[in-house]
């Protein structure tokens, strides 16, 4: 869920820049901070789009766990 | 001494029971019961459990028998009709004939079964699921789970060899942007009898361990249309929809939707679109992101120009500004030297024009007023000889006339006429001074000086 919420918030977090860069909000001082974040918020939504962390054995591992 | 009593042989007795019974009950009924077990042997025959039940418990119960051609015939029927084979723990009608076996014993011989009764009996489940579903406030519970922006981790119930599973693999796995989904299969039976119980079991696994997932699908495909009665059963469908996690299902059939359809977050037809679902949802988040990083450089571009444009505008304007402002105070300096020096002009020459002016009226009035003293001198001077003249003789009248007097007053002239001047120690004398009786007077007369002594002093009276 951690990572779904990281997602979800970075995708967010990138169309509220997009939405204040476009509205001209954002002055020209804050304007390579927010450009800069934006490209990392990119370039993690385009990892997310193909990459995965979930490792089977481990979701085996809780299935068979009596505690899980 | 007891009458020997009849014995009959097992079989007479059988028979005669066969043989009543066959008399007794010697045309077919229709029948109505719950089928427990199928109970189908290896030669195709049925022996069913039949039994009735009242508020949960058996209160009748009787085997059953069909035999294998009636039973193909039956199933066939079924199939075609209620779009499910012969199911056990379901209500039937079923033509009857009371057997009687030598050895199996008593048993209803089924002969047939009434698919639309059956049908009947299975839309009645559907429609008691929905109710029950809608008293507990169940059917859209799913539908209100929040859907994942990026569904990327799903847990599949599907059958190990399905059709659909690998129709929907090849979609979610060969798609051409690089979407990677992460899945991990949960096998369960999805169709017929043991459908119910095996996607309930696999739900129960996937809901302890649902934080490594975003979705469930279900997916079946390739098994025709039979055997989907399992998807309106109450368990099942409660079980999908107070699901934590959303469920999509795509089990690939072309009757009514399925209770369990109805209530998971979204039916898709086939497995295959299902898996079209999942990539769009994946462009969903994909295309704004990609258009994003347009949007920003193109903004971000477009500030940077607009801002570039702004400032250079600005330093023009600045230049503009101060030269214009530069070269106004210019002119406005050289406006006011002009005019300070035309006014300075103006000026003197005013106050030279006012000097002449008071010059020449000082002049005129000097001229007039020597002129005027002139005149007066003039006047003056032509007066003065006739005034001289008259005053000269005025004077000399006065003079005379002065000369007369004083010459009729010089005492010679009184002593002449017999007056006389009495002085007493050299000084004249009158009033009550003067000399006493025995003093010297000394009285000048016009020719001589007598000198007397007083002998009597006396008041003049006149």
């Amino acid at each position: 869920m951690s990572e779904e919420l990281k997602y979800t918030d970075a995708f967010e977090e990138l169309q509220q820049i997009v939405a204040d860069i476009e509205d001209g909000e954002i002055s020209v001082d804050e304007l390579s901070i927010r450009v800069k974040r934006a490209a990392e918020l990119i370039k993690f939504c385009k990892l997310k789009l193909s990459s995965t962390e979930e490792d089977v054995n481990e979701i085996l591992k809780e299935l068979e766990d009596p505690e899980g | 001494m007891s009458e020997q009593p009849q014995v009959f042989t097992l079989r007479q007795v059988v028979s005669s029971i066969r043989k009543t019974i066959e008399e007794r009950y010697n045309r077919e009924y229709w029948v109505k019961a719950e089928m427990h077990k199928l109970g189908q042997t290896r030669s195709g025959h049925c022996y069913p459990e039949l039994v009735q039940k009242e508020d949960g418990k058996i209160v009748a119960e009787m085997r059953g028998t069909i035999w294998k051609h009636s039973f193909d015939r039956i199933n066939a029927q079924f199939i075609k009709v209620v779009k499910e084979p012969l199911k056990e723990d379901s209500t039937l009608l079923m033509k009857v004939k009371v057997s009687f076996h030598e050895i199996y014993g008593i048993s209803l011989q089924i002969s047939d079964i009434d698919p639309n009764y059956a049908l009947g009996e299975l839309q009645k489940e559907r429609a008691e699921t929905l109710k029950q579903l809608q008293k507990e406030n169940l059917l859209d519970a799913n539908q209100k789970v929040d859907f994942p922006l990026l569904p990327k981790r799903v847990a599949i119930i599907s059958a190990d060899s399905s059709k659909g599973l690998s129709d929907f693999m090849k979609v979610i796995e060969q798609n051409d942007w690089n979407y990677s989904f992460f899945t991990m299969l949960f096998p369960a039976t999805l169709q017929g009898d043991q459908a119910e119980h095996t996607i309930i079991a696999q739900l129960n696994r996937i809901n302890r361990v649902k934080d490594h997932f975003d979705i469930v699908v279900i997916v079946r495909g390739g098994g025709g249309e039979v055997g989907m009665s399992c998807y309106n059963n109450y368990n099942l469908c409660k079980a999908i929809a107070s699901f934590p996690l959303p469920i999509l299902t795509g089990i690939g059939h072309s009757t009514n939707l399925t209770v369990a359809e109805m209530v998971s977050y979204r039916n898709a037809i086939t497995p295959t679109e299902l898996g079209d679902f999942l990539i769009q949802a994946f462009h969903n988040y994909s295309v704004p992101v990609k258009e994003a990083a347009k949007s920003i450089r193109l903004f971000t571009k477009s500030i940077v120009e607009l801002n570039r444009s702004k400032f250079l505008q600005a330093s023009l304007s600045f230049k503009h500004e101060t030269r214009q402002y530069i070269s106004k105070n210019h002119h406005l300096l050289i406006r006011h030297v002009r005019n300070l020096k035309t006014g300075l002009i103006y000026a003197l020459q005013e106050r030279k024009e006012r000097i002449g002016r008071i010059e020449q009226q000082s002049s005129s009035s000097c001229k007039y007023l020597f002129q005027q003293e002139h005149r007066k001198i003039q006047n003056s001077l032509q007066a003065l000889p006739i005034h001289g003249k008259s005053v000269i003789r005025n004077t000399q009248n006065e003079l005379e006339k002065i000369e007369h007097s004083v010459r009729l007053m010089n005492p010679i002239n009184v002593l002449k006429r017999g007056y006389s001047i009495t002085s007493f120690q050299g000084k004249t004398f009158s009033g009550g001074t003067g000399p006493g009786v025995g003093d010297e007077i000394i009285t000048r007369t016009e020719k001589l000086v007598l000198t007397s002594t007083i002998t009597q002093k006396e008041n003049n009276n006149e």
